[in-house]
C-alpha cells in the first residue's frame, strides 16, 4: 500500500520525461491551501491556473504545454521543505512557484536554491529573501519599494507636517512594515508625535488612539493586517480622531473598506495592483477571474496570474533538452531578462542587493499604484 | 543492486527531511515521556525545544561555534532554565503544573519576541544546514539507550513510585522533589537537543514554531502512541509525522482524513497505540484461537 502510489508516480514520471521534449513543461506550485494562509495561497493557486489554461489554449510555450504540478504546504516551514523536495526530486519539475508565506520560503528557498532548481516566490515580500541565492526570484513588490511613494504621496496631498504611528509588534508582516515606515519617515524628514503598538487578537485599541488623539498628528500611518485595521479606524472615527490613515500592504484589501465604510475615507494606500487599473489586459484578468471562480480576484491572485505570464516569456527562449538539470540551468539564466507588460503594470527584475555582498536572486522592478480610498473604494490616485 | 540505489538515492533526496523530523519528534515525545513517567503533566516541553534552537542557531551565526559544541549547548541551556523554574513550578501537580508550564512557554515566546538578538516575529534565517541523517540517528540511539537504562536503575523506580503514589514514595524515603526536578531537567535537555537539531536542517526559526500549538502536539505524540513504554512515544511520533504526508495525495481531504484517524484512535485505543499488555493479550488470543 506505501509503495504503490510511489511505484506510481514513478512509473508516471518516467512516462513523463520520455514525453516531455514535444508535449508537457511540469511546473510546480507550492502554496498554502490549508491552514492560516489559506486565504493567500487559494487566490495565488487561482492565478496560476488560469494563466495555464490561458497559455494552453493559446498552444502552450513553443508547442509545450504547461502542467502544474499543485501541492499544498499549508503555511508551515516543515511542509514547505517537504512539498519543494517532492516537487524537484520526485515530480522533477521545471521550476517551483511559491511558498505563500515569507516564513516557508525562508525555510524551503535554500532547497530549490540547493538543488539548483529556479523558485519564484509571488507573496514574499520580507527582506532578505532573495539572498538565499541565486536561483530565486520573486515579482511580488517590497514594502521598501512601496512604502516611500505612498508616504511622499500622502505628504503631498495633504500637506502633513507630523505623522503617528500604529503597528502590530508580534506578526513578522506588521513589525516588517513598520520597520521600513520608520526609515522612510526618517529619510523624508515627517516627525513621529507618538509611537504605538497592539498585539494580534486585540479588539480594543482605543487606548493607543486616545494617546495618538493627544499628541495631535496630521495624518496616522498603520503597518496592521486587515482584521485590525478594520477596527483601528472604526475606533478612531468614535473617538474623534478626524485625520486621515496612511497603509502598508495590510491595508490591501476591498473588503476592509466594506467593513469600515466610511470611517476609511480618504486613507493613502500602495499597492503592487488594484482591480479597478483600467489596462486592457487587467480588465481581461478580472473578467476572465470572476468568470472562472465566481469572485472578484485579488493583489495574490493578480500576482501569480503575472508570474506565470513571466516565466513563460522567458520559456520562450528557452530551447528544452529534456536533460532536467540543464533545462533549469538554461531558465535560471533566461529568467533575468524576461519582461511583461501584465496585470500588475510593467514588469522587469533587478539583481538584488544583498547583505553579505554575494549573488544574490533577483527581485522586482516594478512601480506601485497608490489609492485614495474614496466612497468606500480604491480609487486610483492622480496626482494634479 | 543498481536500481534500488538508484531509488534509494531519489527517495532520500525527496523524504530526507521527513525522516529527520521523526527522528527528531521522537526525542521530543521521549522528553515529554521522562516527565509523564515521573506522574508530571508538564508542557514546557516545546519552550524547551524554542531555548535550545535559539541558543543553538545564535551560537551557529554569532560565533560559529563548532556542531557539536552548539548541540551541546542547546541542551544544557533549557536544562539550565528547568532547574531554575522547577523549584517553585514543581510544587504544583496535574492541571496546575500543565498551566504554570503553559504560562511559563507563552513567557518564553514573547521573550523571544520581543528581543532584538532573536529577530523578534521575523525570526532568524540562513542557518546552515549542518544537521545530517547519522547525528540524529545516533542522539536518538543514545537518548532510548539512556532512558532504557534509567528506567531499570534505582533512579526509574524511584520514577515509578512517584508516579503511582507520591505520598508512599515519599514514606519510603524517596527525595521526591529531587528525582521530580531531576525528571523535569533531563526533559528539558533532550527536548533542547531536539530543538537544535531541528534549527540546523529547516534553514529558519520563528517563535510562533514554539507556541501552545506545538506543547499540544508533542503531548499527542506521546499520548498517541502510549506512555508505558519507550516504543510507544516514538511510535506517536513516527505516525503523527508520517500521516500527513502519507495522505498527500487525498489532496483537500488530508486534514480531515488526519483528523479523523486521530479521533479513531484516541476512541478505541485510549491507552495508546503501543500498548504491551493488549497486545500480549491479542497474541495468546491468536495463539489460543489457533490451537
Amino acid at each position: 500500500m506505501r509503495f504503490l502510489p510511489k511505484t506510481l508516480a514513478l512509473v508516471s514520471a518516467l512516462a513523463c520525461a520520455g514525453l516531455a521534449q514535444a508535449a508537457d513543461i511540469k511546473i510546480g506550485v507550492a502554496e498554502a491551501l490549508t491552514g492560516g494562509a489559506a486565504q493567500y495561497g487559494v487566490s495565488i493557486r487561482n492565478g496560476f491556473q488560469l494563466a495555464a489554461e490561458e497559455i494552453n489554449a493559446k498552444g502552450g510555450i513553443n508547442g509545450n504545454k504547461i502542467q502544474l504540478v499543485i501541492e499544498d504546504e499549508q503555511g508551515k516551514k516543515e511542509e514547505g521543505i517537504n512539498v519543494f523536495k517532492k516537487l524537484i526530486f520526485q515530480d522533477k519539475v521545471l521550476m517551483v512557484f511559491g511558498p505563500t508565506l515569507s516564513n516557508s520560503m525562508f525555510a524551503a528557498g535554500p532547497v530549490a536554491n540547493a538543488a539548483k532548481t529556479v523558485v519564484f516566490g509571488t507573496s514574499n515580500t520580507a527582506n532578505g529573501i532573495t539572498d538565499i541565492g541565486p536561483y530565486v526570484f520573486r515579482n511580488s513588490v517590497m514594502e521598501s519599494d512601496v512604502l516611500p511613494v505612498t508616504v511622499a504621496t500622502a505628504t503631498k496631498h495633504y500637506k502633513l507636517k507630523k505623522v503617528a504611528v500604529i503597528y502590530g509588534n508580534d506578526d513578522a508582516f506588521t513589525k516588517s512594515g513598520y520597520d521600513v515606515f520608520k526609515k522612510v519617515l526618517e529619510d523624508q524628514k515627517l516627525p513621529v508625535t507618538t509611537t504605538e503598538t497592539y498585539v494580534k487578537g486585540d479588539v480594543d485599541f482605543k487606548a493607543q488612539l486616545t494617546k495618538i488623539k493627544a499628541s495631535n498628528p496630521d495624518a496616522v500611518v498603520c503597518s496592521c493586517l486587515a482584521e485590525e485595521a478594520a477596527n483601528i479606524m472604526l475606533q478612531a472615527r468614535g473617538l474623534g480622531l478626524k485625520v486621515p490613515f496612511i497603509g502598508g500592504n495590510g491595508f490591501n484589501s476591498p473588503k476592509l473598506f466594506e467593513i469600515s465604510k466610511l470611517a476609511g475615507e480618504g486613507t493613502f494606500v500602495g499597492s503592487p495592483w488594484s482591480n479597478t487599473n483600467p489596462a486592457p489586459v487587467n480588465k481581461a484578468f478580472v473578467a476572465a477571474y470572476e468568470k472562472k471562480f465566481g469572485g472578484e480576484p485579488n493583489q495574490f491572485a493578480a500576482q501569480g496570474y503575472d508570474a506565470l505570464y513571466i516565466a513563460a516569456a522567458a520559456l520562450k527562449d528557452v530551447k528544452l533538452t529534456g536533460d532536467i538539470n540543464a533545462d533549469r540551468e538554461a531558465l535560471k539564466n533566461a529568467l533575468p531578462k524576461a519582461t511583461i507588460s501584465g496585470v500588475t503594470g510593467p514588469f522587469k527584475f533587478r539583481p538584488a542587493v544583498t547583505k553579505n555582498g554575494k549573488p544574490g536572486g533577483w527581485d522586482a522592478d516594478q512601480k506601485p499604484f497608490i489609492y485614495l480610498v474614496k466612497g468606500g473604494k480604491f480609487t486610483l490616485y492622480d496626482a494634479k | 543492486m543498481e536500481w534500488l540505489t538508484a531509488n534509494f538515492g531519489d527517495f532520500w533526496s525527496t523524504y530526507s527531511t521527513l525522516v529527520f523530523s521523526v527522528g527528531v519528534h521522537a526525542m521530543l515525545a521521549l522528553s515529554i515521556w521522562l516527565t509523564l513517567s515521573c506522574g508530571l503533566l508538564s508542557l514546557a516541553n516545546a519552550a524547551f525545544m524554542g531555548i535550545g534552537a535559539y541558543v543553538s542557531a545564535l551560537l551557529t551565526l554569532n560565533l560559529g561555534w563548532s556542531f557539536p559544541a552548539v548541540l551541546l549547548a542547546g541542551g544544557v541551556a533549557p536544562a539550565a532554565v528547568a532547574l531554575l523554574i522547577g523549584a517553585p513550578v514543581l510544587r504544583l501537580s496535574g492541571v496546575y503544573l500543565a498551566m504554570a508550564t503553559l504560562a511559563f512557554g507563552e513567557v518564553v515566546r514573547i521573550t523571544v519576541l520581543n528581543l532584538e538578538i532573536t529577530g523578534g516575529p521575523e525570526g532568524l534565517n540562513g542557518i546552515p544546514l549542518s544537521t545530517e541523517g547519522w547525528h540524529i540517528a545516533l542522539l536518538l540511539a543514545l537518548t532510548i539507550y539512556g532512558l532504557a537504562r534509567l528506567r531499570r536503575s534505582k533512579v526509574g523506580r524511584a520514577f515509578e513510585a512517584i508516579k503511582e503514589d507520591e505520598v508512599a514514595a515519599r514514606l519510603m524515603g524517596i527525595n521526591v522533589d529531587r528525582y521530580k526536578l531531576l525528571a523535569f531537567t533531563l526533559g528539558g535537555f533532550i527536548a533542547g537537543v531536539a530543538g537544535a537539531l531541528n534549527a540546523h536542517f529547516t534553514f529558519f526559526i520563528s517563535p510562533r514554531e514554539y507556541g501552545f500549538e506545538n506543547a499540544v502536539d508533542i503531548l499527542t505524540m506521546a499520548v498517541l502512541g502510549g506512555v508505558s513504554d519507550l516504543i510507544g512515544p516514538m511510535l506517536g511520533a513516527a505516525i503523527l509525522t508520517l500521516l500527513p504526508e502519507l495522505l498527500r495525495s487525498l489532496h483537500d481531504f488530508r486534514s480531515l482524513v488526519n483528523g479523523a484517524v486521530l479521533v479513531l484512535v484516541v476512541l478505541f485505543l485510549p491507552k495508546g497505540i503501543w500498548e504491551p499488555r493488549r497486545i500480549r493479550a491479542w497474541f495468546q488470543r491468536m495463539i489460543g484461537g489457533r490451537a
